[in-house]
C-alpha cells in the first residue's frame, strides 16, 4: 500500500486547492432523528426485491465481519438515538397529555403525540406494508375537531392497537399542529388512515387522507386484524 | 445470515457511511436528488448486505454512484422529451449539469476541471473530496487498482496544465511554469 499513499500525496498543492472548492463543505450532519428513521425505514425493507433503480446483479455471498471498536460505538449511539426517540414519546405521551380534556365519562381515548418539527422536513420512502406493520398504532378514521393543539379524530376501524372511542393528537406547540394539519392534511369531517409509533403520529405518507390504496397497504400490514 | 444479525450488521455498518455518503452525493447533484438517490442507496446497501466488503465506504460510494447514474438518465430522458415539447431553448445555465457549480470561489479550477473528461474530473474528486487512495478510487470504479493509479497520474497532470493554459495566457508560459526535475 506504500505505492497507494504515495500516488495520495502526490500532489498536496493541487489536492489542497481542490479541497478548498469542495462543495460539501458547508453541508451540515444530517439531523439524527431523521437519520435514524431512514435507517429504520431502510431495514424494514424487504431484502428479496430489488429496487428499483439497482442495475448491479445479485450475489449472495457471505460477508465477513470485522468489528472495529468505532462502529460499534456509531452503532451505540444510533440504538441510543432510536430509542430515545421512543422514550421520549412515551413520557411526552404519559405526562403532557393530562391537561387533554376526556371527550365523555366512558369514552376511551387514545392519546397520541404530533411528530417534532425536524420530522416534517424528512424525505420519505413510499410506505409499504412491512414498514406499516412496525406501527404500534394503526387505525382509520374521521376528524371530529381541529382545535386548539388537539386534533380529534373518530376511529372506525382499528388494524392494530386497542380500539378506542375518541383518538386525540396532541401537538406540544400550535405551531406544531400546524405542520402536522399541513403534513397529513387533517381537515375536519374528512376520513384518514392514521398510525403511530413510541406514541408519535407517523407522517411521510403513512399517515394520510383515506385512500383505496393506502388502505390495502395497511390491510395487508395487519392481516390479523383485518 | 438470519433478520436480527442482518439488521445488527446494517446498524453496526451504516452510522459510519451516512455522511460520507451524504457529502459524495451533495458533490455531484442538488439536493433533492441527493436525498432521493441517499436513501436509495442505503436501501441497495441494505439488500446487498452479504456482498458489502470489509471496507465497505468505496463500495458503498460505488452504489451511489450507480444509483445517482440512474436517476440522471432518468433526468436526461425526461430533458430529451421536455426538449421535443418546448417552444424555447432553455436558457444555458439552467441546461447545465449536476457539478456545474463546482469550484465556486476558485474560477480558474472549476473551468479547469470542465476542461477535462468527465471520468477524469471524477478521479480527481474522488481523490482530493472523498480523499481515497487508487486503490479505494478503483473499488468504486471497478477498475484495478493499477489502472485507477495510472489515470489519476494523467487526471492530475491534465488539470496542472489546463490550470496552467487558464492563469497564463499565451506569451507568458515560460515565466511560472512547473519545472520538471
Amino acid at each position: 500500500m506504500s505505492d497507494d499513499s504515495d500516488d495520495w500525496d502526490a500532489d498536496p498543492e493541487l489536492r489542497d486547492r481542490l479541497r478548498s472548492a469542495d462543495p460539501a463543505s458547508s453541508l451540515h450532519p444530517a439531523d439524527p432523528a431523521w437519520t435514524a428513521r431512514l435507517l429504520e425505514d431502510t431495514m424494514s425493507s424487504p431484502t428479496d426485491t430489488p429496487t428499483e433503480h439497482e442495475v448491479l446483479t445479485e450475489s449472495r455471498e457471505t460477508g465477513t465481519r470485522r468489528r472495529g471498536p468505532l462502529t460499534w460505538v456509531v452503532a451505540a449511539a444510533a440504538v441510543l438515538l432510536i430509542a430515545g426517540v421512543g422514550i421520549f414519546g412515551l413520557f411526552n405521551h404519559d405526562t403532557q397529555h393530562d391537561a387533554v380534556p376526556a371527550a365523555g365519562g366512558s369514552t376511551t381515548v387514545t392519546r397520541l403525540q404530533a411528530p417534532a418539527p425536524a420530522a416534517y422536513q424528512a424525505r420519505c420512502m413510499v410506505p409499504t406494508a412491512p414498514m406499516i406493520a412496525q406501527q404500534e398504532v394503526a387505525f382509520a378514521g374521521t376528524v371530529e375537531s381541529i382545535s386548539g393543539d388537539v386534533v380529534t379524530l373518530r376511529p372506525t376501524h382499528f388494524y392494530h392497537g386497542s380500539p378506542t372511542d375518541r383518538v386525540q393528537v396532541q401537538a406540544p406547540q400550535a405551531a406544531d399542529l400546524q405542520a402536522l394539519i399541513q403534513a397529513v392534511h387533517f381537515k375536519q369531517g374528512e376520513r384518514y388512515l392514521v398510525s403511530a409509533t413510541g406514541g408519535e403520529v407517523t407522517i411521510c405518507g403513512f399517515s394520510a387522507p383515506w385512500s383505496q390504496e393506502l388502505a390495502g397497504v395497511y390491510a395487508q400490514a395487519f392481516p390479523a386484524r383485518h | 445470515m438470519d433478520a436480527q444479525t442482518r439488521r445488527d450488521r446494517f446498524e453496526e455498518i451504516a452510522p459510519s457511511l451516512i455522511e460520507p455518503l451524504r457529502r459524495f452525493l451533495a458533490r455531484r447533484t442538488d439536493p433533492a436528488t441527493a436525498d432521493d438517490v441517499f436513501s436509495e442507496t442505503l436501501l441497495v446497501c441494505w439488500r446487498r448486505l452479504d456482498e458489502l466488503p470489509d471496507e465497505p465506504l468505496p463500495w458503498a460510494y460505488g452504489v451511489a454512484r450507480n444509483c445517482l447514474a440512474n436517476v440522471q438518465r432518468g433526468v436526461r430522458r425526461q430533458e430529451r422529451l421536455a426538449a421535443k415539447i418546448a417552444v424555447v431553448d432553455p436558457p444555458p445555465q439552467a441546461a447545465a449539469g449536476p457539478g456545474a457549480g463546482e469550484g465556486a470561489g476558485d474560477g480558474d479550477l472549476a473551468e479547469a476541471l470542465a476542461a477535462l473528461r468527465p471520468e477524469e474530473a471524477e478521479l480527481l474528486r474522488l481523490w482530493a473530496w472523498e480523499q481515497l487512495s487508487p486503490t479505494e478510487i478503483a473499488a468504486v470504479l471497478e477498475i484495478t487498482p493499477n489502472a485507477a493509479g495510472i489515470r489519476l497520474h494523467r487526471a492530475r497532470e491534465k488539470l496542472r496544465e489546463q490550470l496552467r493554459k487558464i492563469e497564463q495566457p499565451a506569451g507568458h508560459e515560460e515565466s511560472r511554469g512547473r519545472r520538471k526535475p
